[in-house]
């Protein structure tokens, strides 16, 4: 497994609140090929960040636990490691931007130290060296060398994305955690932005762990899909399995919540319901009443994978004994 | 920066001289006959009517207070009723113990608060936070001339390590400036902790541990320099709680300061020494509060920005 | 979503149960043992203010000198001790609770009603009207409050009214500031635009719609500047300024005491002790009461 830069197995996080406990992630499994790009994607509350900052060993403590499971980062046990050796790993091995660019950035430290503080702290640069690359940087993602001395506020939401873009790959990390990174900016400028970190992906051969509901952005940019729902990854597989052949009857609901923008007149189907409740997990499958197809199997025992080609899989009674079952509006298609 | 600062002191001049004139109109509508109480017994109408109207008691408030301003610029603070003595010579020879007093208790609650503050919140939850927010607690309700009393008490009657009061040898100021502290200290390390506790859960900080940026780098670089900008306004406002509360220590310990003076003169009618005092204190809290206001603009760089 | 689930729908009914704001609030201040504690200590203080006649003898024991019984210390018939005219220390710390609560409330009544009179127009109207009293009210600010109480007592002459008053005053600036901060905040609200459309007058509101979604922290900073009211006092009766004899009051008593304070420590322990007593659950409460209030806190 030399070129597996990700390696999640049997991943479960829990958060204890005042309400209770949480199951965030339930059994992750997840890895990743050095260069790829694999789409996360799920709605607000499935996981997704959970998974992202797992890999950082950043939840939360006290109240995140990593229950079980195992992380391994280009061969490094990451649950296995200190304090110290993960903060050399982060930001220099793996790097992870988050959603809001307004507020990801310290307000009272100049772009530009920002930028020089991680290069910094992993290489072993001269003040002169490093400041230069920072300058690079700042190029790098589109912004004038010039604006190295000013501060965040003085920037927009766009802008301070790609300060944060470039804080993340300065030390050109093997692994990029992209959390729903152009979610909070207008239209045009998530082109560009994605545009920019395509470039980059290309340029650096970083692996991306791209964690969006944007299922458009997903087809920018992704090789692979993984479709994350109730702290379980319930369908994977390569771009065009899940687009144009998904087996599972979430993302079917996925992709009939986007409107058809060639035929205005169709109804949204919405899926009805809401995410299950993590403190409250169903006995079977999570997706169970939500599910148009659900099953009295369904409500009392959870799903195993079943694979339809060597990467793609879906976690669904339907297809037990039964590969070739077809959905509502998988039959529409072709 | 500069044209900030520049500003702020021209803005500073118009409420010092609105001060004087609030401080001064108040202390006018004192009651009471001044001319009398001077001339003291004995005192017959025609000469009570007399020195009233040398001392220009009858004119204007407005004229009354003209007239002292225009002394006030030069140095001139009147003569003390109670010793004929200048009022600003007076001042002038007390207000360094209270400088050093109060300075020193400043610098004692800051350096006790701050890493007391960030430590409670950087471990929430622990005995160390909990002890320590007890402590500050009753320390922010505790009379701080009771507890120089008690100080006192133990300190000084029982234990004999340090004077009871006045100003002999250098040992003779670490009560009084402890008890000035007591309450300033509570009141920044409750600050400190909350403003830490609201900045470490922000974005930025996640960021900066996303980065690698080691632990004690995150609190002291990251998450401290924003959380000061909170905390020094209230260092700013414990400054002129010190003020209030110099007056209440410096008759607990008889220190030779204003504060004591100011009391002393109260009791004994001494009107312009009164004036004087007061307006010393609400002088040095502006000037304090400028410097705080300086200060809050050269770490925030947001509010320099609205200054370009 | 336009359909939720029906299997969904009896867990969500139990979840988000209808409370009132009020209802709501007292829930999360319970939950706070320290503000109830506080708050305990407080009611305690309160009926002890409230009933003192019944507990102890004013005219016989807090105000009758008593030169044979002089600086004696405790015992069951003094139980904290006698001062130096021999009058019982307890009997005159429990009037003195009479004291401090009276002023401390009537002053911070004063300084809500001007203060908050004052910062609702500043806030309310903005423009000229707004910078002329933040102006004054800027220049009122630069003077500690302590320091604007004593002038005004200097100039008013010392006893129970006009420490009242002189309290009260010197904290008008602090609430008007403060509710003109809140005002700011809720005058630009759609709600408000929409009260205005509907024809309501500028006090109606003011009254009705903007002060009471600021009652939260205008609720916290009286409850707090109680307890700085109540100190003053003390501090002002300390330095001879507030309070006359021989009416008990703490800080008087303080400093009547300090005199005696080589052996006779009693005289001064009880009194300080009963103003942070005081203090400390206003304290508490205070806390307690800004924590519950505090919206990040709602789930």
């Amino acid at each position: 497994m030399d070129d597996k830069i990700l390696e999640i197995k049997n991943l479960h996080v829990h958060y204890k609140t005042e309400d209770g406990v949480a199951e965030a992630l339930n059994g992750i499994d997840l890895s990743m090929k050095k260069g790829q790009t694999i789409g996360l994607v799920g709605e607000t509350g499935a996981g997704k960040t959970t998974l992202g900052l797992s890999i950082l060993n950043l939840i939360q403590r006290p109240a995140g636990r990593i229950v079980d499971g195992s992380i391994e980062l280009a061969g490094i046990k990451i649950f296995e490691k200190t304090e110290r050796e993960l903060e050399k790993i982060r930001g220099s091995m793996v790097s992870m931007i988050f959603q809001d660019p307004m507020t990801a950035l310290n307000p009272i430290i100049t772009v530009g130290e920002q930028i020089l503080e991680v290069i910094k702290i992993h290489q072993k640069l001269s003040h002169k060296d490093a400041s230069e690359k920072a300058r690079e940087m700042l190029e790098f993602v589109g912004i004038p060398r010039e604006r190295f001395g000013e501060y965040p506020h003085q920037f927009s939401g766009g802008m301070k994305q790609r300060v944060v873009i470039a804080i993340a790959l300065a030390c050109e990390p093997q692994l990029l955690i992209a959390d729903e990174p152009t979610t909070a900016l207008d239209v045009t400028i998530q082109a560009q932005v994605l545009e920019l970190m395509k470039e980059l992906k290309e340029k650096m051969s970083m692996g991306m762990l791209m964690i969006t509901h944007d299922l458009g952005i997903v087809a920018e940019i992704c090789d692979e899909v993984a479709v994350i729902y109730a702290g379980r990854i319930v369908e994977q597989g390569r771009l065009v399995d899940i687009f144009k052949n998904a087996k599972h009857p979430y993302t079917e609901g996925l992709f009939n919540s986007i409107p058809n923008i060639e035929d205005r007149k169709e109804e949204l189907i919405p899926i009805k319901g809401l995410m299950s409740d993590p403190y409250n997990l169903p006995k079977g499958c999570s997706f169970y009443d939500r599910c148009d197809y659900a099953m009295d199997i369904c409500r009392d025992k959870k799903p195993d994978k079943l694979y339809f080609n060597d990467k793609h899989f879906a976690e669904c009674h339907l297809y037990k004994g039964n590969k070739d079952f077809l959905l509502k509006y998988a039959q529409a298609e072709d | 920066m500069i044209k900030y600062i520049l500003r702020r002191l021209m803005f500073l001049i118009p409420v010092v001289i609105a001060v004087t004139f609030v401080v001064f109109f108040i202390v006018s509508l004192s009651p009471g006959n001044i001319a009398a109480m001077i001339i003291g017994d004995g005192a017959t109408k025609e000469s009570i009517e007399q020195l009233t109207e040398e001392m220009g008691l009858n004119d204007p408030i407005i004229v009354q207070y003209g007239r002292y301003i225009s002394k006030l610029v030069t140095g001139d603070m009147g003569k003390s009723y109670a010793t004929g003595k200048d009022v600003s010579s007076e001042i002038a020879s007390r207000f360094p113990n209270t400088l050093k007093l109060t300075i020193l208790s400043i610098i004692i609650s800051v350096g006790i608060s701050i890493p007391i503050g960030v430590i409670s919140a950087t471990k929430q939850y622990s005995i160390l936070d909990y002890v320590g927010m007890v402590l500050a607690l009753i320390g922010i309700s505790m009379p701080s001339f009771w507890f120089g009393l008690m100080l006192i008490i133990r300190f000084a009657l029982k234990l004999g390590w340090f004077p009871s009061g006045g100003a002999e040898g250098w040992t003779s100021i670490i009560l009084p400036a402890v008890t000035l502290g007591v309450a300033s200290t509570a009141s920044i390390t409750r600050v400190a902790r909350s403003s830490m506790l609201e900045v470490l859960p922000q974005d930025y900080i996640r960021t900066a541990k996303a980065k690698g940026v080691n632990k004690k780098d995150v609190i002291m670089t990251h998450a401290l320099k924003n959380a000061l900008i909170p905390t020094i306004t209230i260092i700013g406002l414990e400054f002129g709680e010190l003020l209030g509360g110099a007056i209440l220590t410096e008759t607990v310990f008889s220190w030779p300061g204003i504060g004591r003076l100011m009391v002393e003169s109260i009791n004994r009618k001494d009107i312009p020494m009164v004036l004087g005092t007061i307006i010393v204190f609400a002088v040095g809290f502006s000037i304090v509060n400028l410097i705080v206001d300086i200060l809050y603009a050269y770490i925030d760089p947001r509010i320099k920005a609205n200054y370009r | 979503m336009t359909e939720i689930a029906t299997r969904q729908k009896v867990d969500l009914k139990k979840k988000y149960k209808k409370r009132s704001q009020m209802a709501d609030i007292w829930i999360r201040l319970k939950r706070n043992r320290m503000a109830m504690i506080g708050l305990f200590i407080l009611i305690i203080l309160i009926l002890t203010a409230v009933f003192a006649d019944f507990i102890g003898d004013y005219e016989g024991k807090a105000i009758k000198i008593n030169a044979k019984e002089r600086l004696e210390g405790v015992s069951k018939e003094h139980y904290f001790g006698t001062d130096e005219y021999g009058r019982d220390i307890f009997t005159r710390i429990v009037f003195g609770t009479r004291t401090s609560l009276f002023v401390g409330t009537i002053s911070v009544s004063i300084a809500l009603t001007f203060g908050g009179i004052l910062g609702s127009i500043a806030g309310y109207y903005g423009g000229k009207l707004d910078n002329t009293i933040m102006r004054i009210l800027d220049v009122l600010l630069a003077i500690p409050t302590i320091l604007l109480a004593i002038t005004i007592v200097t100039a008013l002459g010392p006893g129970l009214v006009n420490l009242m008053i002189a309290v009260g005053i010197s904290n008008i600036p602090g609430f008007a500031r403060v509710v003109r901060a809140n005002v700011l905040g809720i005058k630009d609200q759609e709600f408000i635009e929409a009260a205005k459309a509907i024809g309501l007058r500028d006090h109606e509101i003011i009254l009705r719609h903007v002060l009471p979604n600021c009652m939260a922290p205008i609720v916290v900073h009286s409850t707090l500047k109680v307890a700085g009211a109540i100190m003053a006092t003390a501090g002002l009766s300390f330095i001879g300024l507030g309070v006359q004899p021989p009416r008990p009051e703490w800080g008087s008593m303080l400093s009547s005491g300090r005199a005696f304070i080589r052996d006779k420590v009693h005289v001064v322990l009880f009194p300080g002790l009963a103003i942070m007593v005081t203090i400390l659950s206003l304290n508490l409460l205070g806390d307690g009461l800004r924590d519950a209030l505090d919206p990040r806190m709602k789930q």
